[in-house]
């Protein structure tokens, strides 16, 4: 069989090509994701049968709600939690669980990268998935809404109750969705499946059955029209908005952050995100909360970022300690600006910086807006309390992380290495605080505090930082000396980490130059 | 002017393997260059470098003078990069999956709509347009992977194993559509291991081993470095014995071995040399029917340049 013979026929000749059509050009404006996976949803059965299931259900509890004549509210109030309860699987498991199957498929064989080849940035294919979940969300609210109205018009349930439980229904989706989508994305690496398999299935089906126990219980019909009354309604609402959004965001960084550079270090963003969340924390407060709450609500605030820190922490100084070529290549020219970039560009040197200035400034914002509170029956006033937790705080996480440094520089270069640290660094916590309640426990017969449980956090911080000064004369010095020790053995390092950033930026710079030149030579 | 692709210093490892190793190679626009080394050579890994889906360690690699390393966004915009592995969605058909990666590639409303038909029709789809995706054959599989690869027109194709698993006449079909692509000015990295088809497609080809670069040029260039010790095909139409004898007495000749009537031998001796090689012959009695110079392959230039090792 020769070549010629094998060569296709020529093609026929074509009709001319319509004018496109008013779906075509209107999906033109969409995300293409979100054309394909509508595309793809329509011709699939998965879809389908789920709407008919809610669809069935929901005909099924009207029928039995139409059954009870005995009194309407109560079989509206019925109405309600049970189409609550069926549309609660529907938006935190099926539709999540969707998002996650597909972008499992994206993942397959390498198809996601056949998209960042494409004008498609990971950015765009998150918000297309996530948006594909919208749409789901949207038809099985619609699928639900008769019942939900019959609910209303029953007289069960009023109109704010039904509209704040659908915003709540939207927030918890669009969370559970990208928490999906985020644990799918992490399976590129595979050593990473099989945990985000298990973590995917545990946290949306303990989600799920909590949440479906809660509202089919009729506690939360119960306790919603309370809390539409009452003045912390501004408060929860906020708080539970805001952290789905902020959790949503968390998870699309993390999922784009595997997505695109599962090889490479870049973790920027969620330097940056670790810093947007100290106006985020402290303007919530300040927004939300009435000021005669702010001696709970600031330390609660500057508690919860200090805990971020130290957990983004771990992450930040497990890295790789250079900087990717492609980040190198790309370091602010100006030498000025890429010394202020420098904290904020990857490499664990760089990561202690950026956690060292973190903690400067949550302490220093904690610390100036101090609630002026009473004094506490020890005689301390609440700020010193709060100063001497912020300062073990600071020292056992630099500590800490110093130690989760050296550990990581024994670890081959690669991302595995990344994540092995990460484990150990966990495990070495552990041991530092099991181990010495063990030997005590085993060679003592009793276990009460003493310096070989120095290395144990939460213990000598609850016994060393909210006790009298009697108790503890030398615990804020000794505090000092470790925050200060382990901030100094930091130092060099931390001042290689910003040399590498100002010789890219040179570097950077005579590449420049000489393109220049050539371009002036040509 | 310009190289198409210029690979320089490309260096690149995986914890203690050492993928690409100081690896350089241009090429020039239309040209098809083979990329060609055994498994493990770090083909896919330069390949995957050069279509800015992973990074170097040292060097980079430049698409029409564009840093892969430094502009990736400005480069994918003018490669096509076929991997060696193909999966396309569930529940699309042909079209809509070529629709799709036309809307990712920018592509809006009428043109969108041509360029899919257009390039639809180049890799000979049209007439599958509606069977699913997924119900594809092998050969029309990768014919759909090539079609997604065209749709935003790109100047330099990265083929890695395009013809992997194709029947034969799925592959020839293959081949003439790259041909086709670069007489239509497309410079084409391809690699594969089937060598003889490389060797009708390529006008270069660079062959790697253990991450660095053994040889690279064009193949003519290959068969005369490789013709130093060229192998010589002699018939005679009888008494194979004495040519044997007389091929042993010439200078320049070894390694004669006889086959029936059919003599194979190394020669050291260049073209003037061979034909009055062949005048002693037909002077000698020898009855010659048949005497030529066997042609370095593609895979004659491989074995003898790689070594086989494997990292």
């Amino acid at each position: 069989m020769s070549t010629s013979e094998v060569v296709a026929a020529p093609p026929a000749p074509e009709a001319p090509l319509a004018e496109p059509g008013f779906w075509t050009r209107w999906s033109d404006r969409m995300n293409p994701i979100l054309v394909r996976e509508i595309q793809q949803a329509m011709k699939g059965r998965a879809f389908v049968l789920t709407v008919f299931v809610a669809l069935a259900i929901s005909t099924v509890i009207a029928a039995a709600v139409a059954g009870n004549h005995e009194s309407m509210p109560r079989a509206g109030a019925e109405a309600f939690n049970a189409g609550l309860a069926t549309l609660v699987p529907m938006v935190l498991f099926v539709v999540p669980m969707q998002a996650y199957q597909s972008m499992r498929l994206e993942l397959r064989a390498g198809i996601v990268e056949q998209l960042f080849l494409s004008g498609l940035r990971p950015r765009s294919i998150l918000f297309g998935k996530l948006m594909a979940a919208l749409v789901q969300f949207a038809l099985y609210v619609s699928v639900m809404s008769p019942l939900l109205a019959t609910s209303y018009l029953l007289r069960g349930v009023d109109v704010p109750t039904i509209v704040v439980s659908l915003v709540l229904a939207l927030v918890f989706c669009i969370a559970a969705t990208s928490f999906a989508i985020s644990s799918a994305a992490q399976a590129i690496l595979p050593a990473m499946q099989a945990f985000a398999n298990l973590g995917a299935a545990l946290v949306l089906g303990i989600g799920t059955f909590s949440l479906v126990a809660y509202v089919g219980s009729g506690e939360y019909s119960r306790d919603l029209p309370w809390l539409l009354r009452s003045n912390e309604f501004g408060i929860v609402m906020s708080l539970i908005v805001g952290g789905g959004l902020c959790s949503t965001a968390l998870s699309l960084l993390t999922a784009q952050s595997f997505l695109l550079h599962s090889f490479e270090n870049r973790s920027t963003g969620f330097r940056v995100f670790m810093f947007a969340m100290i106006p985020v924390a402290f303007g919530w407060t300040w927004i939300f909360v009435p000021a005669t709450y702010w001696d709970g609500a600031v330390p609660a605030a500057t508690f919860f970022l200090c805990l971020l820190g130290a957990v983004f922490g771990v992450f930040m100084t497990t890295e790789q300690r250079a900087l990717s070529p492609r980040v190198f290549a790309h370091v602010p020219r100006s030498p000025l600006l890429a010394a202020i970039a420098a904290p904020l560009l990857p490499g664990r040197d760089r990561g202690m910086s950026c956690l060292i200035l973190y903690f400067a400034l949550v302490g220093l914002l904690a610390l100036c807006w101090w609630p002026p509170a009473p004094p506490a029956p020890s005689g301390w006033t609440y700020r010193e309390d709060m100063f001497r937790l912020l300062l073990f705080t600071g020292a056992y996480a630099l500590v800490y992380l110093g130690l989760a440094k050296a550990l990581r520089s024994r670890l081959p270069a690669s991302v595995m290495g990344n994540h092995v640290a990460r484990f150990l660094v966990v495990i070495m916590l552990f041991a530092f605080c099991l181990l010495p309640v063990l030997i005590d426990a085993f060679t003592r017969g009793r276990v009460d505090w003493h310096w070989g449980h120095a290395m144990n956090p939460f213990w000598t911080i609850e016994r060393h930082a909210f006790r009298t000064r009697d108790q503890s004369p030398n615990a804020v010095p000794i505090a000092l000396t470790a925050l200060c020790a382990a901030a100094a053995l930091q130092l060099p390092a931390m001042l290689r980490g910003f040399a590498e950033v100002l010789g890219a930026s040179s570097a950077r710079q005579r590449r420049q130059a000489g393109t220049a030149v050539q371009s002036a030579g040509t | 002017m310009t190289p198409l692709l210029e690979v320089r210093d490309l260096s690149r490892s995986y914890g203690k393997v050492q993928a690409v190793r100081e690896l350089s190679f241009a090429m020039a626009r239309g040209q098809v260059t083979g990329f060609v080394g055994p498994n493990g050579a770090g083909k896919t890994t330069t390949m995957r470098i050069v279509a800015t889906l992973d990074v170097p360690d040292r060097g980079d690699a430049f698409v029409d003078g564009v840093s892969v390393l430094i502009e990736p966004r400005i480069t994918r915009s003018r490669i096509g990069y076929m991997a060696d592995q193909f999966h396309p969605y569930p529940n699309l058909d042909v079209l809509q999956y070529l629709d799709f990666f036309a809307r990712a590639y920018g592509l809006a409303g009428r043109k969108r709509l041509q360029t899919v038909r257009l390039v639809a029709s180049f890799c000979g789809l049209l007439e599958f347009a509606d069977r699913p995706a997924t119900g594809l054959s092998k050969g029309m599989g990768q014919r759909l992977h090539l079609a997604k690869t065209l749709l935003h027109d790109p100047l330099l194709l990265i083929l890695d194993e395009p013809a992997s698993g194709l029947d034969p006449r799925a592959r020839i079909e293959f081949r003439v559509l790259l041909k086709e692509l670069a007489a239509a000015g497309k410079g084409i990295l391809i690699s594969s291991h089937i060598l003889s088809e490389l060797g009708e497609t390529c006008d270069s080809v660079v062959v790697i081993e253990k991450g660095a670069r053994i040889v690279a040029g064009s193949i003519a260039e290959m068969q005369q470095s490789v013709r130093h010790e060229q192998e010589v095909l002699l018939r005679v139409l009888r008494d194979a014995e004495a040519a044997e004898r007389f091929l042993l007495t010439q200078p320049g000749v070894s390694q004669v071995t006889v086959d029936g009537s059919t003599l194979r031998f190394l020669c050291t001796a260049d073209d003037q040399a061979l034909g009055e090689l062949l005048a002693r012959a037909i002077g000698a009695g020898l009855s010659v029917v048949e005497f030529a110079r066997t042609e370095a392959d593609l895979e004659d230039i491989f074995l003898k340049t790689t070594k086989g090792r494997l990292q």
